[in-house]
C-alpha cells in the first residue's frame, strides 16, 4: 500500500486552517466592529471631568454659596498590604469594629448580580476599583490622616467639593444636594453613580444652570484601572466649565434679620420688590442652617431629625402653607367691587353686627374707612353685591355667575393657583368657584348667604404667604406683578423668560388709590389696626389681619408696601398663634421694612419686643 | 557516514531557515513593542523580556551550530537514550516547587526550563527511529503498541503537571502516523479475529483512524454540549444527563439500524454488519460516557474554559476574561493596526491580555500590524509548514521524513491552537506560538527542533536508503 498521497491531506489540513483563519481575522479586524467597540470599552476610559458648581451672589452681590474643597479617604482593595487595623482606625478614628463594618458595607453596597450559568448571585464589587472608605472629609479632618497614609497601601486621598453657606440662612429658599439615585441617572446622562444632585430649592429648580458643562478626557488605561497615557495626545479632550454665577434678589441683610426675628416663633416673612417682582426675603420659621445638610454625611446625621421635628422646618412655609388670609382679603374685594362697579370709593355700610362680628368703630362711610376700621358687616355687604347681581332671576344661579366672576379676579390676582416662582413645592391656595361649592351642596343649591365667610378671607378661601405678599406688591403697582421670583439674573443674562412678563389683574389702576389711602390710614391714623406698624419717617401702607383658628390662637397676619410713593418693598408677614395682627404681624414688618430701606433700625424698644417674645402657643 | 564534502551550510534549506529568521525576528520585535517601559528602552537591556529573550535567541542559534558541527546520524543512533533523558527529567519535574499551579519547570526563580518542550523533541526522534525500522506492510500487534507507547510515557507524566496545552500537542504525532501508513488495525484485527468466524486483513476502522478521531471529537462536544443539561424522560421519573442522552441516541439508531439489517442484509453481509454496529455503538457509547464523566470530575476552571469554548457561557468579564480580552485586541487591530509599539489593549503595562508575551503574542502583533500584518504571518506560517512538508518528502530516509513530518506537525498543532485561541476558534490552552512567543524553552525547543531538522535535510543526499 502506498501512503505518499496521504501527504496531500495534510498539506489540504495546512491550507485549509491558513485559509479559514484569514477569513475568520477579515472578519474580525476589518467587517465586525463589535471587538473594536469592545477593546474601546476596555482600555480607553473616558474621563469625566465634573465642574464645580455654580456659585451664588444676593442682590447686594455678596457672596451667598459658594464650593468649599472637601476629602474623600479612597480604598484600593488589591493594593492593600498587610493592613494594621487596629493602627489604622486609630488613624481615622473609629473603632476596629466600624473598619471591618465598612469594607463589608462597600462590598455589599456596590449589589450584586445574578450570573444564570452558575446560577449564582455574585458581586459588582471588584478588587482593583477605587472606592470611597470615608466621604466629605474636611480640610482639618484629612490633614490629620494624609501625612500617615504612606503606612497603609492601598489608601489615599481624593479632593471633591461641596457647598458652603456663609450666611446660614435661608435654607428652605437655596435647598440642597444629595446622591442621585438610579431613576435621575437614567434620565439624565450627565450624571453617574455618586454625582450630586439639587434636590431641593433653588438647587433643584436651577440644577441645569448650576451644573455646568463637564469636561470630558480620553485615556488609555490598564486592566487596574489606571490611566496610562492620554488618547490620541488629548485631541478629543474637553475642559469642564463652571456655570456662570445665579445673582438672586435676595437681600441677604433683611434675610438673616427676618429670621432672626421670627426666631422663637412659627411662621413667615415674605418681602418682594413690586417693580421687579424679585424676592428680597422668605423667611420660614422655624428655619435651619443650610449647612446641616453639606454632604451625604451630614445629610445621614441631620436628615432625619429635621424631618421628625414637630415644628416642620423642612417645610417651606412661605410657598406651601395654605392659610385662610383674614381681614387683609379685605383689599382684594375692595378692588373687585370697585371695578365691578357695584360700589364706588364714597359707599358706606353700617357696622350690623347681627351679621357678622366686628370690633368696635364707627361705620364706614367710604372704602378708605372700611379699609381703616376693617369692618366685616361692611365686607359681607359687599361681596354679596359682587356675588348676587341680580343678571338672573333665580339667586342661586345668579349666585353662580357672581363666584365665577369674582373667581376669575382672584384668578388675575395670582391667587388659587400656583404663583409658578422658581421653586419646587409651591402650593396653590384655594379660590373656590361654583364647581367647588357644587360639590359640596349640589348644584344650584348655594348663594352668597352660604359661602358669605368667604367675605372676610375665612372659611374655604386659603392663601399662602407668598400670594400674600404678591398681593401687597400688586396694590403697590396699582394692578399688575411680575411672577414672584427668586434669580435675578443668570449669569449676565437676565432672569428666566417667563420673570420678564407683566401680568395685569383685571382691576384699573384708578380703583387702587383709595384702598391705598385706606392702608395708610391702617398704620398712620389713629383709627387704623395697624399703629404699631408705623414708622417715622417711611410712609407703610398696610392692613392687618387675624385669622380664626379653630385649633389654637388666632393667627396674626399684616400685608404692606412702602414707601407709599414709589413702593420699594411689599411684605407679608405671618406669625402663627400670635393673636391680633397689629400686635405682632405689623411691628415685624416695619422693622424689615426699616431695616431693608434704611440699612439698619431706629426703634430698638419695638426690635427687642420682637426678638425676645416667644410664640409657640398652643398646636 | 561523514559528508564528503565540508561546507557546513552547504546543503541547508534556505528558504525555510530564512522564514524561521525571519520569525524570530518578528517574534523579538513583537516582544520588545509589548513588553517596552520607558525605563528599560534599550533592546538589549536583560531586566526586560526582550533582552531576555535575546539571550535566548542567542544560545537557540549556539545550539544550532552544535547541532551542524556534529553528525546528524547520532540523532537517529541515540534517539533513545535521549527520550529516556527527558523521561527522567518529566518525572523530576513533577518534584519541583509549582509554578503557577504547575509542576513544568526546572531551575531556579526565574531561570528555568520546560523539559515538556523537548519531550516533542525526542518522542519525535524515537518514534522516527521506531517506524523507520518497521516493516509498515507487515504490522503486529506489538508494533502498534509500542509506537503508542513511546507517545504515552511523555504524554501521562505532562498530563500530571499538568499542561493539557503540550498534552494536547502530542496528538499531532497521530497525523504523522496517518502519513507513514501505521495504523491501529493489528490490535483491532487482533480483537475482531479472535471471534472464530472473522478472517480479516485489515479494517477499515484501523485504516482511517483519522476520520474516525474527527467522529470521536465530534461525539465528544456533543456530549459536552448536552453536558449541563438534564433530560427529562417521558417514561421515567428520573432525569438523565447529557451523556446518558447521548448513549440512548445511539442505542435508539443501533437497535433501528439491526432490525433494518435484520429485514434487508443478505447473509454474508449480516453479521459483519451487526458486528460493526455493536462495536460502534459500544466504543461511542463507552466514549460519550467516558466523557461525561471525565468532564464532570474536571478541575472547576478547566471545566469553565470547556464551557466557555463551546459557548455555554458568556462572561466576558469572568472567566472568559483572557479570551474576550485577546479577541478585543485583535479585532481592535483593524486593515492596517494600530502602529508599532501602540497595543493599547495588550501591552504587558496595561495588562488587559494576561501573558500577552508569551501565549497571547499573537494578540499585540495582530493589534499593532492589523489584518496586513496578520495575513503576512499566518503566510509565513504555512509556507514553512508546507516547506517542511516538501522537504520531508524528499527524504531518502524514513526516519528523516518521519522526523520532518513530526515537526511540520507539532508546528502546525501550535499554530492552529495558540491562533485559534486568539480568535475564538480554539479554548484557551497554553501553548505557546512557536518562534514568537517570548520564553527559553520554547524558542530553544523549536529552534533545536528546526535546526535539527535542517541538519537531516542538509545530509539527506548521505543516506543511502
Amino acid at each position: 500500500m502506498n501512503f505518499e498521497g496521504r501527504r496531500y491531506v495534510i498539506i489540504v489540513f495546512m491550507l485549509l486552517v491558513g485559509l479559514i483563519y484569514s477569513f475568520r481575522l477579515f472578519y474580525m479586524q476589518v467587517v465586525d466592529d463589535t471587538w473594536k467597540l469592545r477593546a474601546q470599552e476596555i482600555a480607553e476610559k473616558r474621563k469625566e471631568i465634573i465642574p464645580a458648581r455654580g456659585v451664588v451672589f444676593d442682590r447686594n452681590g455678596q457672596k451667598i454659596v459658594y464650593n468649599r474643597p472637601y476629602f474623600n479617604l479612597m480604598m484600593v482593595e488589591d493594593k492593600i498590604k498587610d493592613l494594621d487595623t487596629v493602627a489604622f482606625s486609630k488613624l481615622i478614628g473609629w473603632t476596629v469594629e466600624d473598619v471591618r463594618n465598612r469594607f463589608k458595607e462597600i462590598r455589599e453596597g456596590e449589589g450584586t448580580f445574578y450570573n444564570k450559568y452558575s446560577q449564582k448571585r455574585t458581586s459588582n464589587y471588584q478588587k482593583v476599583r477605587a472606592y470611597p472608605f470615608i466621604k466629605e472629609l474636611t480640610l482639618e479632618e484629612i490633614l490629620k490622616i494624609a501625612p500617615h497614609l504612606d503606612n497603609f497601601p492601598g489608601f489615599y486621598e481624593e479632593v471633591t467639593s461641596m457647598r458652603s453657606y456663609p450666611f446660614k440662612g435661608g435654607a428652605n429658599i437655596l435647598g440642597y444636594l444629595a446622591e442621585v439615585n438610579g431613576e435621575e441617572i437614567e434620565k439624565d446622562g450627565f450624571y453617574r453613580p455618586g454625582s450630586n444632585i439639587g434636590r431641593a430649592g433653588l438647587e433643584k429648580y436651577y440644577e441645569k444652570e448650576f451644573r455646568g458643562f463637564k469636561g470630558v478626557k480620553y485615556v488609555v488605561t490598564s486592566a487596574l484601572n489606571n490611566a496610562i497615557e492620554s488618547y490620541a495626545g488629548g485631541k478629543y479632550d474637553t475642559t469642564a466649565v463652571q456655570a456662570a454665577p445665579l445673582t438672586l434678589g435676595l437681600d441677604m441683610l433683611i434675610q438673616t434679620y427676618g429670621e432672626e426675628l421670627m426666631k422663637n416663633k412659627r411662621g413667615c416673612i415674605v418681602a418682594i420688590e413690586p417693580s421687579s417682582g424679585e424676592i428680597l426675603a422668605m423667611v420660614s420659621s422655624p428655619s435651619f442652617d443650610p449647612n446641616l445638610l453639606v454632604g451625604n454625611r451630614n445629610i445621614k446625621l441631620n436628615y432625619p431629625n429635621l424631618l421628625k421635628d414637630p415644628a416642620k422646618p423642612l417645610f417651606p412655609r412661605p410657598l406651601a402653607a395654605e392659610y385662610p388670609p383674614g381681614s387683609i382679603f379685605k383689599l382684594v374685594q375692595s378692588l373687585i367691587g370697585l371695578q365691578e362697579g357695584v360700589i364706588t370709593m364714597n359707599s358706606g355700610f353700617p357696622c350690623d353686627k347681627s351679621i357678622v362680628g366686628c370690633h368696635g368703630h364707627p361705620n364706614a362711610g367710604s372704602i378708605q374707612e372700611a379699609v381703616q376700621f376693617s369692618c366685616n358687616p361692611y365686607y359681607y355687604a359687599v361681596v354679596r353685591r359682587i356675588i348676587q347681581q341680580n343678571k338672573k332671576s333665580s339667586l342661586f344661579e345668579d349666585a353662580e355667575i357672581g363666584l365665577n366672576r369674582w373667581n376669575e379676579y382672584m384668578q388675575s390676582f395670582g391667587l388659587g393657583k400656583r404663583l409658578d416662582a422658581d421653586v419646587f413645592g409651591e402650593r396653590p391656595g384655594l379660590i373656590p368657584n361654583s364647581a367647588y361649592y357644587d360639590k359640596w351642596y349640589g348644584h344650584h343649591r348655594w348663594a352668597f348667604s352660604t359661602i358669605r365667610s368667604i367675605s372676610i378671607g375665612q372659611g374655604e378661601v386659603k392663601l399662602t404667604p407668598i400670594q400674600m405678599a404678591n398681593i401687597a406688591a400688586i396694590i403697590a403697582n396699582k394692578g399688575w406683578f411680575y411672577t414672584p421670583h427668586f434669580v435675578k439674573s443668570i449669569g449676565d443674562n437676565g432672569p428666566l423668560k417667563k420673570f420678564k412678563t407683566k401680568h395685569n389683574t383685571m382691576v384699573e389702576a384708578k380703583y387702587f388709590d383709595p384702598v391705598i389711602e385706606g392702608m395708610r390710614r391702617v398704620v398712620n391714623e389713629n383709627g387704623g389696626t395697624a399703629r404699631m406698624a408705623r414708622l417715622e419717617d417711611i410712609i407703610i401702607c398696610g392692613k392687618t389681619g387675624t385669622v380664626q383658628n379653630p385649633h389654637g390662637e388666632d393667627h396674626s397676619v399684616f400685608i404692606a408696601f412702602a414707601p407709599k410713593e414709589k413702593p420699594k418693598i411689599a411684605i407679608a408677614v405671618f406669625v402663627e398663634n400670635a393673636g391680633f395682627g397689629g400686635t405682632w404681624a405689623g411691628p415685624i414688618a416695619s422693622l424689615v421694612i426699616e431695616k431693608y430701606l434704611k440699612r439698619r433700625v431706629t426703634d430698638m424698644a419695638k426690635e427687642k419686643r420682637i426678638l425676645e417674645a416667644v410664640l409657640q402657643g398652643g398646636e | 557516514m561523514m559528508r564528503k564534502d565540508d561546507k557546513l551550510f552547504g546543503d541547508i534549506d534556505w528558504p525555510l531557515f530564512i522564514t524561521f529568521l525571519i520569525m524570530v525576528c518578528m517574534g523579538l520585535a513583537t516582544i520588545y513593542s509589548v513588553a517596552f517601559t520607558q525605563e528599560h528602552p534599550s533592546l538589549f537591556d536583560i531586566e526586560k523580556q526582550y533582552g531576555k529573550q535575546i539571550i535566548w535567541i542567542s544560545v537557540s542559534l549556539f545550539l544550532g551550530l552544535i547541532i551542524f558541527l556534529i553528525d546528524s546520524d547520532i540523532f537517529r543512533k541515540y534517539a533513545f537514550p535521549i527520550y529516556l533523558f527527558t523521561l527522567f527529567l518529566l518525572i523530576l519535574v513533577l518534584f519541583m516547587p509549582p509554578i503557577n499551579g504547575a509542576r513544568a519547570w526546572i531551575g531556579v526563580a526565574n531561570l528555568g526550563i520546560q523539559p515538556a518542550e523537548f519531550a516533542k523533541i525526542s518522542s519525535a526522534l524515537l518514534l522516527a527511529r521506531y517506524i523507520s525500522e518497521l516493516n509498515i506492510k507487515q504490522l503486529t500487534t506489538s508494533n502498534v503498541m509500542f509506537a503508542i507507547l513511546i507517545l504515552l510515557g511523555p504524554m501521562i507524566l505532562i498530563l500530571l503537571q499538568p499542561d493539557a496545552g503540550t498534552f494536547i500537542v502530542f496528538t499531532s504525532f497521530l497525523f504523522v502516523m496517518y502519513r507513514e501508513g501505521l495504523t491501529f488495525d493489528p490490535i483491532i484485527l487482533k480483537f475482531i479475529n479472535t471471534y472464530p468466524r472473522f478472517k480479516f486483513k485489515q479494517t477499515w476502522v484501523g485504516t482511517h483512524f483519522i476520520p474516525i478521531l474527527f467522529v470521536i471529537i465530534f461525539i465528544s462536544i456533543v456530549t459536552l454540549l448536552l453536558s449541563n443539561l438534564s433530560l427529562k424522560l417521558w417514561f421515567s421519573e428520573k432525569s438523565i444527563n447529557g451523556s446518558m442522552g447521548v448513549i440512548l441516541f445511539l442505542a435508539i439508531i443501533s437497535v433501528i439500524a439491526i432490525l433494518f439489517i435484520q429485514q434487508f442484509g443478505n447473509k454474508r453481509e449480516k453479521g459483519r454488519m451487526m458486528l460493526i454496529i455493536l462495536l460502534g455503538f459500544s466504543l461511542l457509547g463507552g466514549l460519550s460516557f467516558s466523557v461525561g464523566k471525565a468532564f464532570n470530575s474536571l478541575a472547576p476552571h478547566q471545566r469553565d474554559r470547556i464551557e466557555l469554548f463551546l459557548g455555554l457561557k458568556e462572561d466576558p468579564n469572568g472567566k472568559d476574561y483572557n479570551r474576550n480580552r485577546a479577541m478585543s485586541a485583535v479585532g481592535s487591530g483593524g486593515w492596517a493596526g494600530k502602529g508599532y509599539k501602540n497595543a493599547s489593549v495588550s501591552s504587558v503595562e496595561s495588562n488587559h491580555v494576561p501573558e500577552s508575551e508569551t501565549d497571547f503574542i499573537f494578540c499585540p502583533f495582530a493589534e499593532e500590524w492589523g489584518f496586513l500584518g496578520v495575513i503576512l504571518l499566518i503566510t509565513l506560517y504555512v509556507f514553512m509548514l508546507i516547506r517542511i512538508v516538501f522537504i520531508a518528502e524528499r527524504q531518502r530516509s524514513a526516519f528523516n521524513r518521519i522526523y520532518a513530518y513530526s515537526v511540520a506537525m507539532i508546528l502546525f498543532y501550535h499554530f492552529a491552537i495558540n491562533i485559534g485561541m486568539n480568535i475564538g476558534f480554539a479554548p484557551v490552552i497554553g501553548i505557546p506560538l512557536p518562534f514568537f512567543s517570548y520564553g527559553g524553552s520554547s524558542i530553544m525547543s523549536f529552534s533545536v527542533m528546526m535546526f535539527i531538522l535542517l541538519k537531516l535535510d542538509s545530509q539527506r543526499k548521505d543516506v543511502l536508503r
